[in-house]
């Protein structure tokens, strides 16, 4: 055949015709923008799997395609969400639990007890609660394809608590042969049984993730309350779009080009609010509360009395205020666990009802032999709140008469700093910050950060045996009024021995387009289900 | 030609092997640790432990230097820590959108930057001379991200003409994927016009100098003609020269248009890598970058034979 250039013109046409099909056939059965919700989330998704991670963006993803045996409520009350029914022996040792009718796995599979006790055991590997449980548990049976017992040796109060938690590790249902993945490991296959399917051909890790509506989900016929009720799905597809850059997250947002930003800059709202088609909500009404570890293993914080001269010396609201601007978002907190939770008592906050006394503090430093040695306080300066929060502790502690050292860094490298037990001179430190959600807050056994068990504990290794033994008493207090009355004991110990403190607690709003309704509260999660959009 | 070819593409060799040292050496020198953000904020240090474990971070940097070297000599760029992909499938798939930046920019900037720069040569002293070289001195000082910020408010928020972010795939439609280019093409190529226009102005004002433009022009030789056959062509080694040169500038201005423009292509990629300090990705995507540059800088090299007959030679 001769060739010629009509030849190649048509042979090239071919070729890119043939190269853009496959993009082209996408595009076409792509659902349209009015049944699309495009979300930009706090971060990205470092791993699928939500058990073998705490990290919030997995729970996230979790929460989409898996389903849960037991949701929160708007009053944060345990309910049946994959569970039908279910009841309690009169020793409160063997729970019995009975499957919905028609629960399928995104591979057309059923959702067997089988899958519900594996999935139960996996996460209790990696939960707070669910190694409390474990310590009580003598088995997890099945009796029939829909029936699952866990019988205990000991009661635990807080198993209903446990599984409807919305804060991480979330117990999500896998099928059995995920669940049974040493904990350990990451799973990668991605089949739940929850209201979302993960579009797998069509995300992009690291740049959007695509959900599409699950059309074997089967809610159930209630209201739905938080992460209870009933899951409608009320569109066809949600869009999980990575956008780093928070100027341009509002820009997309002004321009309809995304449909909800969790986490807008506080010193953006005023332009939000200026916009007529964008609503600012309150999803997470607990909020987050600001954490500053002090390091109990080198001096000058391993002395009480030097732990306690700072309860004398921190303001939280100017710690709030450069970030934060409008005290509607920000408030001060004395509550050694979240304010505004069942938990929150007053119980010695003497020191907070009074505001700084730099006198006291004084003395106390003295008292504790503060011999001006450096505090090296860890600053992630690429996390505006906690930069500006170490920027004016640095100037509280300053004044009191502290020689402060504020070691600049992104946050990776504090997240590496922070877990280095040596001297504050070698590569360690005295202070850092971080943050939680007010949800695990309000509970001593949810994160890390509430235990005092030393050199195994988390990054600042208090040590107090009366802690430990007050947080066993909270778990096993059988009603809220008991565990209310511990966490009195253990906020009273809590400000005597100071393991950490507390910059303050905040209530980050997010922004949605006003055409897109329907949205939650859960703490800690973003549910994407009964939102819709017209 | 061949066997200059050859030798200059083994001379890469060496290069590559100590861009591979530098990067990894500096990476692994750097502080943060990709353990500690996998397992989340409320991990316990044992997890994070197991976590480094897993990801052999716990082995010793030469260890770990040579595992990967020697997959990277197989063509194996490695695994991302996060997602589990290999690391070149996730660079391929954000292939698409920064080769689009690029050639969309590099397209309009040499375009763009040769007109003015020589429409600048032709009139220099007069208005437009200072208006382009004003222009230059403008568009090299301002960074990336503003011209991009400026744009978006003008383009995008106010007169909504286009879309202030997004990369929409050339399968999808030529007009949808050109609207998404427009701005992000020109906050890149400011400081690449600036830097070709101001050379171009330059080496044709030397040229112009020269004897034979003004025997040309005594000739009476058309100005268009004298500034684009003769000047130009002869004014072209220095303008290719800086037009490789520059492809680092625009490597590097990548990365910032991506993010602002949020596009997902590899600069965004390697952004996001280097935050959570996933040592794979951002190992993979230098060697790409730098193996683009010096690619680049041997096609310049060789297009010196079709611009001037001596090298030829």
């Amino acid at each position: 055949m001769k060739t010629t250039r009509r030849t190649i013109m048509r042979t090239g046409m071919a070729a890119a015709g043939a190269a853009a099909a496959p993009g082209i056939l996408t595009a076409q059965t792509r659902p349209p923008a009015s049944r699309t919700i495009r979300a930009v989330m706090h971060g990205d998704i470092p791993t699928y799997d939500p058990i073998w991670t705490t990290a919030n963006m997995s729970a996230y993803h979790g929460a989409m395609v898996y389903d849960q045996l037991f949701g929160v409520d708007d009053k944060l009350q345990p309910k049946p969400q994959m569970v039908s029914k279910y009841g309690v022996s009169d020793d409160q040792l063997t729970w019995t639990f009975e499957l919905r009718d028609g629960l399928k796995f995104s591979d057309g599979s059923s959702v067997t007890a089988a899958d519900a006790a594996a999935s139960i055991r996996r996460w209790a590997v990696r939960s707070g609660t669910g190694q409390l449980m474990l310590q009580r548990l003598k088995d997890i049976s099945t009796k029939d394809d829909k029936t699952f017992v866990v019988s205990l040796k000991e009661r635990f109060p807080l198993l209903l608590d446990g599984f409807s938690s919305p804060s991480t590790p979330v117990l999500f249902v896998m099928r059995k042969k995920e669940a049974e993945t040493d904990p350990m490991q990451k799973i990668d296959t991605i089949i739940g049984s929850g209201p979302f399917v993960m579009n797998q051909a069509e995300t992009r890790a690291g740049s959007q993730y695509i959900y599409d509506k699950n059309p074997n989900y089967n809610p159930r016929n209630e209201p739905p309350s938080a992460s209870a009720g009933g899951k409608v799905v009320k569109v066809d597809r949600v869009i999980f779009q990575n956008m780093p850059d928070s100027q341009t997250a509002v820009a997309a947002l002004q321009a309809g080009e995304i449909d909800f930003y969790e986490i807008p800059p506080i010193d953006l709202l005023d332009q939000i609010q200026t916009d007529r088609n964008i609503n600012l909500i309150n999803l997470a009404d607990l909020g987050t509360v600001g954490y500053i570890g002090l390091n109990w293993l080198h001096p000058p914080f391993d002395n009480k009395l030097l732990r306690q001269s700072l309860l004398y010396i921190v303001n939280q609201e100017e710690m709030m205020k450069p970030t934060f601007v409008d005290r509607k978002w920000y408030a001060a907190c004395g509550g050694w666990m979240t304010c505004g939770s069942p938990m929150e008592n007053d119980a010695n906050t003497g020191w907070f009802k009074g505001g700084p006394n730099l006198a006291k503090a004084g003395e106390l430093m003295k008292a504790g032999g503060y011999d001006g040695r450096p505090v090296v306080v860890l600053q992630a300066t690429n996390i505006p709140y906690m930069m500006n929060a170490a920027t004016v502790f640095a100037q509280q502690l300053r004044a009191a008469g502290y020689n402060v050292q504020l070691a600049p860094m992104d946050w990776a490298n504090v997240v590496q700093r922070r877990a280095n037990k040596g001297a504050p001179d070698q590569g360690g430190w005295n202070v850092f910050f971080t943050s939680s959600g007010g949800l695990s807050n309000a509970n001593p056994y949810m994160i890390g950060g509430m235990a005092t068990t030393g050199d195994k504990g988390w990054f600042g290794w208090p040590s107090d045996a009366k802690n430990e033994e007050l947080r066993t008493k909270w778990i096993n207090a059988p009603t809220l009024a008991e565990r209310q009355a511990v966490g009195r004991e253990l906020q009273e110990n809590a400000w005597d021995i100071v393991p950490h403190m507390y910059y303050g607690q905040w209530r980050q709003p997010a922004a949605h387009r006003k055409n897109v309704t329907g949205w939650l509260k859960v703490p800690e999660a973003i549910p994407l289900w009964n939102v819709s959009k017209t | 030609m061949t066997g200059t070819i050859l030798r200059r593409l083994l001379s890469m060799l060496p290069v590559m092997g100590i861009v591979a040292i530098c990067v990894f050496l500096l990476l692994h020198l750097a502080p943060g640790d990709p353990a500690s953000i996998i397992a989340g904020e409320n991990a316990t240090p044992e997890n994070i432990a197991r976590i480094r474990t897993q990801l052999g971070l716990d082995q010793p940097v030469w260890k770990q230097f040579l595992v990967w070297l020697v997959a990277l000599v197989q063509g194996d760029l490695g695994t991302s820590m996060f997602w589990g992909d290999p690391v070149s499938s996730l660079i391929a798939q954000r292939a698409e959108p920064t080769v689009s930046l690029a050639i969309t920019t590099l397209l309009v900037a040499v375009f763009l930057a040769i007109s003015i720069g020589v429409l600048a040569a032709a009139k220099a002293g007069s208005w437009i001379d200072r208006l382009v070289m004003g222009f230059a001195v403008l568009g090299f000082s301002v960074p990336v991200f503003v011209v991009g910020y400026v744009l978006i408010f003008v383009f995008a928020i106010n007169l909504k003409w286009l879309p202030v972010q997004g990369y929409s795939p050339i399968a999808d439609g030529l007009v949808l994927w050109l609207r998404n280019l427009v701005l992000p093409s020109i906050a890149l190529g400011m400081a690449y016009v600036a830097l070709i226009a101001r050379i171009t102005r330059t080496t044709m004002l030397d040229v112009l100098a020269e004897d034979y433009m003004r025997t040309a022009r005594a000739k009476g030789v058309a100005t268009r003609s004298m500034l684009f056959r003769h000047a130009l062509k002869n004014a072209a080694v220095p303008i290719a020269t800086i037009i490789g040169n520059g492809i680092a500038l625009l490597i590097g201005g990548v990365v910032i248009t991506e993010t602002v423009f949020n596009i997902p292509g590899i600069g965004r990629l390697v952004v996001d890598a280097i935050a959570r300090r996933d040592y794979p990705i951002i190992q993979g995507v230098i060697m790409v970058f730098s193996g683009v540059y010096v690619l680049v800088n041997l096609l310049v090299d060789l297009s010196y034979t079709l611009f001037d007959p001596r090298v030829r030679g």
